[in-house]
C-alpha cells in the first residue's frame, strides 16, 4: 500500500520526529516501497492457534530464563553517575521545560524559566 | 616465527600464561598494527591505547604474582560501540549520544576482563546497529580491508574489519538480523551469533529486544568458540539470559562431521545468488559431503517471508526502544526553548541519522492503530509459523547450511540510496534471528573479484556446539587464507 504525505506526517508526530520537507518526500516514496514489499506477509501461512497462547517472544526456544534473583537489597549505581550524562541537571533532578501550566497562560508560561 | 598480529586468541593466551611473552608486548604489537592500517580502514571510533596498555600490564602483574590470568590472558579485544565499557564514551554511531560516557560495563565486558582480556578500542558500526554496510555511522566510514572501495558489511563492520586486518584476534559485535555474521562473511573471518538468551545483553544498547544477541568475531572457529565460552551464561541483570551450560572450550569441536545430517533449504533460490556465490555454495556442500556429512533437503516455506517479517518486527521494537533517546536524560539536547514535546522532537530529529529515522517511522507505522493487525501482528504470526517449520526441520537434520549472504561485499555507496535493496541482502541471516537459533558464518572462498564469501551453519537452540563442530571441520577442509590485501579503489 502506498503511504501519502499526511500519513507520513501522522507517523512522524507519533514517533516524535520533525521531518524536513525533503525528508517527508523521501519517506513517502521509500516507506511506500518497503510497505509494498512487506505486504507479501499476507501470502504466508501463520501458525495455528493463537499467538497469545504461545507467547512467541522472547523465550520461545524452550529454555527457562534466569531464575529470579534473591529478594535482597543491593547497592545500585550512585545517582550522580547517571546524572553526569544528563544535558541539564539542577540539585539532583533533570531539568525539562515546564509541562504543567496555568490554564490559558499559554505558550509564554512554557518558555524556559 | 609468525608475527604476533597473526596469532589467534588461543595462542596468545597460551603463550602469555606460559610466560613466553608478556601481555604488554602482545598489546603493543596489536596496537602498532591497528595504527598502521587504521588510516586505510577506519575500524575504530576510539582506540584505547593508554587504558588497554594499563590493563595488559595488570594481567602481567597478576601472572607474576602467581595468579591464574584466565583463558583469554593478554588477548586484545575490540568492542562494538553499542556495548558499554565503564568510563568510556558510548556512541552507538549516533549523533544523539554524543558526549555520553558509560556509567557501567556490560556483563560480557566484565566476563572478558575477568578472563584476562584487555580492550583495545571501540569499533565503528551502523547507527544503533541499523544497517548492512557500516555506512550509517555518524562518525566514520569503515572500509573493507580486502578492497578499500567496498563495504565491510554491517552493522558490526568495524569489529569485522579490525579482526580481518590483524588488529585484534577477537572482537565483540551484536547481531539483530545478521550484524555479526554478514560483516564476518564480507571480511573473510568467522562470526558467531549465539542462541537467543545465551549471552547476557546487560550493557548492550537495545535495538530489537526479541532478537538482539552479542556475538564473537575471530579469524578462526576455535577463537570464536573460546570467546563464546567466556561471555556465555545466565545473568541476573538480564532476565532473558539463560542459565544453561555452554560447555567447556574446546569440547567436541574437533570431532568432524562424519555421520551428521546436514540440511539444505529448498527455498534457497539459486537464481538469487550471484554466480560465484552459487558455485561456491555448491562447492561447500560437496566438501561437507566429502567429509562424511549426509546432505538432506528440507523445507522452510516462510524463508521467503523472513526479510519482510524481520523488518516489521525489528523496526517495531526499535521504535519503542529508541523512544528513550529524547534529549532529557542523556545525550544531545536540542537548543532550548518551546515545549517539552518540541524538545523531544527537536533533539531526536537532530540526533538520529536517516536510516534510524526511517526504521522508527516504519515501526511506528506497523504498531499504529489501524495497521497493527495487518503488519506487526501478522509478522508475529508468520514468525511463529517459521519457528514450527525450523523445529520440524531439526527433527530430520542436525544442522542447516545456507550461504551467509547472496554475494560478497558490495561497493561503498552502491546500495545506500535504496533501503529495500539493502534489506534484501539480509535474506539468509534474518531467519536464525527471528527463531533465535545459533548461527555461525565461516569463510568459504572468494568471488572472482577476490572478495570473501561464506557459509552459514545453523543448529537447534543452544546447540552452538554443533555449529562450531561443523564450522571447524569446514574451515579445515576449505583452507581459507585470511590475509586481506588493502586493495585501493580505482581513482575517481
Amino acid at each position: 500500500m502506498a503511504l501519502d504525505l499526511d500519513e507520513v506526517r501522522r507517523i512522524a508526530a507519533l514517533a516524535r520526529l520533525e521531518l524536513k520537507p525533503a525528508e517527508e518526500e523521501l519517506f513517502v516514496e521509500q516507506l511506500s516501497e518497503i510497505v509494498d514489499y512487506v505486504d507479501q506477509l499476507r501470502e504466508f501461512e501463520t501458525a495455528p492457534g493463537s499467538c497469545e497462547d504461545s507467547l512467541a517472544e522472547p523465550m520461545a526456544c524452550g529454555a527457562k530464563a534466569a531464575p529470579e534473583a534473591d529478594d535482597v537489597a543491593a547497592d545500585t549505581l550512585p545517582r550522580t553517575r547517571f546524572l553526569d550524562n544528563a544535558p541539564r541537571v539542577l540539585d539532583g533532578y533533570l531539568v525539562v521545560p515546564r509541562v504543567v501550566t496555568a490554564e490559558k497562560a499559554g505558550e509564554k508560561e512554557t518558555k524556559r524559566r | 616465527m609468525s608475527e604476533i598480529r597473526q596469532w589467534g586468541a588461543e595462542e596468545i593466551a597460551r603463550r602469555v600464561r606460559a610466560g613466553e611473552i608478556s601481555a604488554v608486548e602482545v598489546f603493543d604489537a596489536c596496537l602498532r598494527r591497528v595504527q598502521a592500517v587504521e588510516p586505510k580502514i577506519v575500524a575504530y571510533l576510539r582506540v584505547m591505547a593508554e587504558e588497554g596498555r594499563r590493563q595488559a600490564a595488570a594481567v602481567d602483574r597478576r601472572r607474576a604474582g602467581g595468579e591464574e590470568p584466565g583463558p583469554l590472558a593478554g588477548v586484545p579485544v575490540a568492542i562494538k560501540d553499542n556495548i558499554s565499557l565503564r568510563g568510556q564514551p558510548l556512541t552507538c554511531g549516533s549523533g544523539i549520544l554524543e558526549g555520553y560516557v558509560a556509567p557501567y560495563s556490560a556483563t560480557a565486558i566484565e566476563r572478558l576482563a575477568a578472563a584476562g582480556a584487555v580492550f583495545l578500542g571501540k569499533c565503528n558500526l551502523d547507527e544503533y546497529g541499523m544497517g548492512s554496510s557500516c555506512e550509517n555511522s555518524r562518525f566514520a566510514l569503515t572500509r573493507n580491508p580486502w578492497h578499500l572501495g567496498r563495504v565491510p558489511g554491517g552493522s558490526s563492520g568495524g569489529s569485522a574489519a579490525t579482526v580481518a586486518a590483524g588488529g585484534v584476534p577477537l572482537a565483540l559485535g551484536s547481531d539483530t538480523g545478521g550484524s555479526v555474521r554478514q560483516p564476518a562473511a564480507f571480511c573473510g573471518i568467522v562470526g558467531l551469533k549465539p542462541t537467543y538468551g545465551r549471552v547476557s545483553r546487560y550493557g548492550l544498547v537495545a535495538f530489537a529486544s526479541s532478537t538482539d544477541q552479542i556475538g564473537t568475531l575471530a579469524r578462526s572457529v576455535r577463537d570464536a568458540a573460546l570467546g563464546l565460552a567466556v561471555i556465555a551464561g545466565g545473568d541476573h541483570r538480564d532476565s532473558t539470559s539463560v542459565h544453561r551450560p555452554v560447555g567447556e572450550f574446546p569440547g567436541r569441536i574437533e570431532e568432524g562431521v562424519a555421520g551428521l545430517r546436514m540440511g539444505t533449504l529448498r527455498e534457497v533460490d539459486p537464481a538469487e545468488l550471484e554466480a560465484p556465490s552459487r558455485r561456491n555454495y555448491e562447492h561447500a556442500l560437496t566438501l561437507l559431503e566429502g567429509l562424511g556429512a549426509e546432505l538432506r533437503e528440507v523445507s522452510i516455506p516462510t524463508l521467503r517471508a523472513a526479510v519482510a517479517c524481520y523488518y516489521v518486527i525489528a523496526t517495531s521494537e526499535a521504535s519503542a526502544n529508541l523512544a528513550r533517546f529524547d534529549g532529557v536524560r542523556y545525550g544531545r539536547r536540542a537548543a532550548a526553548g518551546g515545549s517539552l514535546a518540541q524538545l523531544y522532537a527537536g533533539s531526536r530529529s537532530a540526533g538520529f541519522g536517516q536510516e534510524v529515522k526511517r526504521r522508527i517511522m516504519l515501526g511506528t507505522f506497523a504498531l499504529s492503530a489501524g495497521y497493527y493487525d495487518a503488519y506487526y501482528d501478522r509478522a508475529r504470526r508468520v514468525r511463529e509459523a517459521m519457528r514450527h517449520e525450523f523445529a520440524a526441520a531439526f527433527e530430520r537434520v542436525d544442522a542447516l547450511v545456507v550461504p551467509t549472504s547472496p554475494g560478497g561485499a558490495f561497493a561503498i555507496g552502491e546500495r545506500i540510496g535504496n533501503p529495500l535493496a539493502m534489506y534484501l541482502s539480509d535474506v539468509y541471516t534474518t531467519p536464525a534471528s527471528l527463531v533465535g537459533l545459533p548461527a555461525l558464518s565461516v569463510p568459504s572462498g572468494c568471488d572472482r573479484r577476490g572478495m570473501p564469501l561464506a557459509l552459514q551453519i545453523m543448529a537447534r537452540p543452544f546447540d552452538e556446539a554443533t555449529t562450531l563442530r561443523v564450522g571447524r571441520a569446514f574451515e579445515r577442509a576449505v583452507g581459507f587464507q585470511g590475509e586481506p590485501g588493502f586493495v585501493e579503489p580505482p581513482a575517481a
